[in-house]
């Protein structure tokens, strides 16, 4: 699964991972510290993820 | 996971409310709160002229946007700091989000003022940000002053007020205690100051932001350094993970409490006026004017 980091633009490519939770768990943040969006949806922590996916995780947290 | 209201899929999880909300509810849900705060605090009314402080940060485009779908009366002001790309990146944010809203904006670019951000930072001994805060605060208040707005509202959310909240009484600072509150009451010369976001959190403007696809700054300013106050975000983010709405609870309960163990002092300063620029302050001559002073002494 290709997974990209804003606001670094990181981008990432993780295998097995078959939950949003998971891979929030994976990139060690919680639920409330980043948007998860596949096709421009935003996903809640308990959809289903898959080897074909593209998922934009959009960190939070404002600085300066 | 489903809506708690519709029971249509969910895209929002928000345990710290026992929900979970589709699009459409969500936005309904970020309204109330909102309403909530400006009915519970009394910030302001339909009849109030409101200016806003947008720094292009996705907070304070999601408080603009969200009082004017409430049909308040606004206006946005943004402060050019001119702190390298950054500055301009921000206010070409700034400039299209007011645009596409139909939004009055309001730009002061502080190299006109001579207070151009570096320059301040390069002459000055003390850290930049606060006198970077000193020179927002006073432009931002002598703007809505001079143009007879009512009130100032800014960004500030949950997250903010309670890392602020955390940090003061981790020092017990009483009067910094006094004070902390979502709409600072002030004399005449000031203008009263309201956070109508004090009950949404981080997360939530920033689905906000999504949902009404509003394009918002990330871009850290070159001079933050994050130390403490992020560090605590940090703590208090671990703290709201295990026991969710305990930020809410824990800000909730000292506005509550807050007359009773800290009631305001009733010692007050004599406020005089600047001999410059007829600014409130409680010396001669009041800190931005001491600092453009300074600067035009070194240069
Ligand atoms: S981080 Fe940058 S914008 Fe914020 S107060 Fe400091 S200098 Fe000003
Ligand atoms: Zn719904
Ligand atoms: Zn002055």
């Amino acid at each position: 699964m290709k997974v990209i980091v804003e606001p670094e633009n990181h981008i990432l490519e993780l295998f097995k991972i078959k939950s949003v939770k998971a891979l929030l768990n994976r990139l060690q943040l919680y639920p409330f510290q980043a948007l998860v969006i596949r096709d421009n949806q935003l996903l809640t922590p308990d959809e289903k993820l898959f080897p074909n996916d593209t998922v934009i995780i959009r960190k939070v947290v404002s600085r300066g | 996971m489903k809506c708690t209201r519709c029971k249509q899929k969910a895209v929002v999880a928000l345990p710290s409310h026992n929900a979970g909300f589709c699009a459409s509810c969500f936005l309904l849900y970020f309204q109330n709160q909102m309403e909530k705060a400006i009915k519970k605090q009394k910030m302001f009314s339909p009849r109030h002229k409101i200016l806003v402080a947008l720094s292009g940060g996705k907070d304070s485009l999601a408080l603009a946007l969200q009082l004017k779908l409430l049909g308040y009366n606004l206006e946005c002001l943004h402060l050019d700091l001119d702190i390298s790309d950054t500055s301009k990146q921000v206010k070409t944010i700034a400039q299209r989000f007011c645009e596409r809203f139909e939004l009055k904006l309001h730009i002061i670019e502080l190299k006109k003022e001579n207070l151009s951000i570096p320059e301040v930072k390069k002459k000055l001994s003390r850290p930049i940000c606060s006198a970077c805060g000193q020179i927002k605060r006073y432009y931002f208040n002598y703007f809505a002053k001079q143009n007879n707005f009512d009130v100032l509202a800014t960004g500030h959310t949950l997250d903010d007020e309670v890392s602020r909240l955390f940090a003061n009484t981790l020092r017990w600072d009483i009067t910094y205690l006094q004070q902390q509150s979502p709409i600072l009451e002030q004399d005449q010369e000031f203008v009263r100051k309201v956070k109508p976001l004090y009950r949404l959190t981080e997360f939530e403007t920033a689905v906000f932001c999504f949902l009404h696809n509003i394009q918002y700054s990330t871009i850290p300013c070159p001079y933050s350094k994050g130390a403490s106050f992020t560090f605590y975000k940090r703590l208090l983010d671990e703290l709201e993970y295990n026991q969710p709405g305990r930020k809410f609870n824990f800000y909730e309960t000292f506005l509550k409490q807050k007359s009773q163990l800290f009631p305001p002092s009733t010692s007050k300063n004599k406020i005089n006026f600047c001999s410059i620029c007829g600014y409130p302050t409680l010396q001669d001559i009041c800190g931005v004017c001491r600092i453009k002073k300074m600067l035009s002494k070194t240069s």
